[in-house]
Order: C-alpha cells, then sequence, then structure tokens
C-alpha cells in the first residue's frame, strides 16, 4: 500500500489510495460496478459500439472508467475500469501496472466470454504481482454458469492449482459491490 | 453508405501530397479502423484502438476541466507528431507527421482534409 497526498474532505492531506482495476470481458459489469460504488460523478469513456459489441449493449468503455470511495478519514479507494475488447489491451497494461490489487468480472450467463476472462487474467497476470478476486455477474440471468462449474471453465478446476478468491457479485447494487470490493482488500 | 475505395483514396492521396506526412487512420469512436494508410510495423487494430481511447479521454478532460469542446489533440515526441481530429460524431481521424514537418501547414491540411471527411460521415 502506498501513501501520498490526496485531496480530502479538509483540502490537501496525507492519504492512504489504494487504486483497484475491475477488468473483465465486455459486458461484464465493469462500468455498472463502479458507477455503483463511487463517491464522485464517474469519469467514463463510452462510445456508440459499432462491433459486435453493439448487439449487447448500445455503449462501449475504450479508454477507462474512473471513480473514488473514501474508506473513512485517510484512506481513498481509486477504482480504475478497463474496457472489455482486446484491441485496448494497452490500456489494460497502462491501468494494471500500478493496482494494488484487481477484480476479474465474469458474466456467468456468457460462457463464450470465459476464454476471453482467461486470457485477460492471463496477461495481467505477466504484469503484476498483485492479489486478484474474481467477480461472477448475472447470476440471476438465464443460462448463467454455477460458480462450481465456472471455476473449472477458467482453469482452475485441479485441487493443485490455487484458486483465487471467488465471489458472487451484482454491479447494479452497491451493497454487492461493496461486499466484492470488502473480499478484494482482504487479500492484500 | 460509405464509399470505402474512395475514403482510401482520399487518405492515400494525403499521406503521399502532404510533405513529411508519415501516415493517417480513419477509425470509428470505439476504436475500430475504417481507412488506414500506416507506414510498416504498425498494427491497424492498435492504432485504431489507441486513437479512439486518446481522443476520448481527451475530450473527457476537456469538459471536465472546462476546455469546451475538444477539436485536435496533438502529442509531439522527440521523433515526430500525432494529430488526433473529430471528424464528426462517427470518425476520428489520426495523421502521424516526422518532426521535421512545418506544424502550421500540416495543420492546415488536417483542417483541410477533417471537413471533407466530415462531408463523407454526414
Amino acid at each position: 500500500m502506498v501513501f501520498s497526498f490526496a485531496y480530502g474532505s479538509v483540502g490537501w492531506e496525507f492519504m492512504e489510495v489504494m487504486r483497484l482495476v475491475v477488468t473483465g470481458p465486455v459486458g461484464a459489469g465493469k462500468s455498472t460496478f463502479i458507477r455503483s460504488i463511487s463517491e464522485i460523478d464517474v469519469v467514463d469513456t463510452d462510445r456508440d459500439a459499432t462491433d459486435e459489441t453493439s448487439q449487447l449493449k448500445k455503449k462501449t468503455t475504450v479508454a477507462m472508467d474512473f471513480g473514488r470511495v473514501n474508506m473513512g478519514e485517510d484512506m481513498a479507494l481509486h477504482l480504475y475500469g478497463t474496457p472489455g475488447q482486446s484491441r485496448f489491451d494497452f490500456m489494460w497494461d497502462v491501468l494494471i501496472r500500478k493496482a494494488h490489487a484487481y477484480i476479474l468480472l465474469v458474466p456467468a450467463n456468457r460462457p463464450g466470454e470465459f476464454r476471453n476472462a482467461r486470457v485477460i487474467s492471463n496477461f495481467m497476470r505477466q504484469r503484476t504481482k498483485a492479489p486478484m478476486v474474481i467477480g461472477f455477474t448475472h447470476l440471476d440471468c438465464p443460462g448463467a454458469w454455477t460458480m462450481e462449474n465456472m471455476a473449472i471453465a477458467l482453469g482452475y478446476g485441479s485441487p493443485l492449482i490455487k484458486r483465487p478468491a471467488m465471489v458472487e457479485v451484482n454491479p447494479t447494487e452497491s451493497m454487492s459491490v461493496a461486499t466484492a470490493i470488502m473480499a478484494l482488500i482482504e487479500h492484500l | 453508405m460509405i464509399n470505402s475505395e474512395k475514403l482510401n483514396s482520399i487518405l492515400q492521396n494525403f499521406v503521399t501530397g502532404v510533405s513529411d506526412i508519415q501516415g493517417a487512420a480513419i477509425v470509428t469512436p470505439d476504436g475500430l479502423s475504417l481507412s488506414s494508410v500506416l507506414g510498416a510495423g504498425m498494427d491497424e487494430e492498435r492504432v485504431a484502438a489507441m486513437s479512439a481511447a486518446m481522443l476520448s479521454l481527451g475530450e473527457r478532460i476537456g469538459s471536465e476541466l472546462a476546455r469546451g469542446t475538444v477539436d485536435r489533440i496533438l502529442i509531439e515526441g522527440d521523433t515526430g507528431y500525432g494529430f488526433l481530429t473529430n471528424c464528426g460524431s462517427d470518425a476520428v481521424l489520426l495523421v502521424l507527421a516526422h518532426q521535421s514537418a512545418k506544424q502550421g501547414l500540416v495543420q492546415l491540411e488536417i483542417k483541410r482534409l477533417a471537413s471533407e471527411l466530415k462531408l463523407m460521415f454526414k
């Protein structure tokens, strides 16, 4: 963890800033996750989707999302959301390098994205030793896989492979997002 | 319907016609290539995504830091320039120029090119 100056409630002060990256494939709920919990207006970079993403949603993140949450008097969480498409992997690289921890969101109802989730987690693992938590989203949607089956699909089937913490998260509910963030902080 | 042949030829003429221009690309605001004339070793897909990311961040800075609507973003490196220009709501123009380029000239040419492209994307 780092200490740095940040603009807090009483002006510039010594504040602990923890940077968390929210990553995962397209449509996992990364931007929603940050919007649900940020105490500031989220800095987003949404643009109209024109690729296959447009079948899923109208807008897509092209650079990053940024949100902030204060944790008590002297600590702030900075949340950075990545784009989901691999053509933006230079943004994954930029954002992960300074992250203290990251959460990989995986949409449970779209097994076609599990492969992309693995691509992203491999990409991150090659660049950071920061802890990762996997957050499964869309578990209440039709066709959602069970967490156990997804763990296997993501390559954590063998008992010989250490599993990262896995949580269920609904990005539209701030309480659920808060719980996921707490899980992430516990692993620091 | 966008005439992609025409788009390519406009871009090709621009790159070959203006001195010290090293490449140009037209991309969608969500980072997909529409047309490009780039030097060897430059990946079209990456160039497109980077252009869109940079312009969106720049536009966000423009609004958040009260700079108004962003017309252009300039990247000045020690071996050359990168110019990003908004061409309406459907296209972003990236122009790469050599460090020896006359900035005023390049910017004037980009302005002309951008207005020509804007008509195509209407």
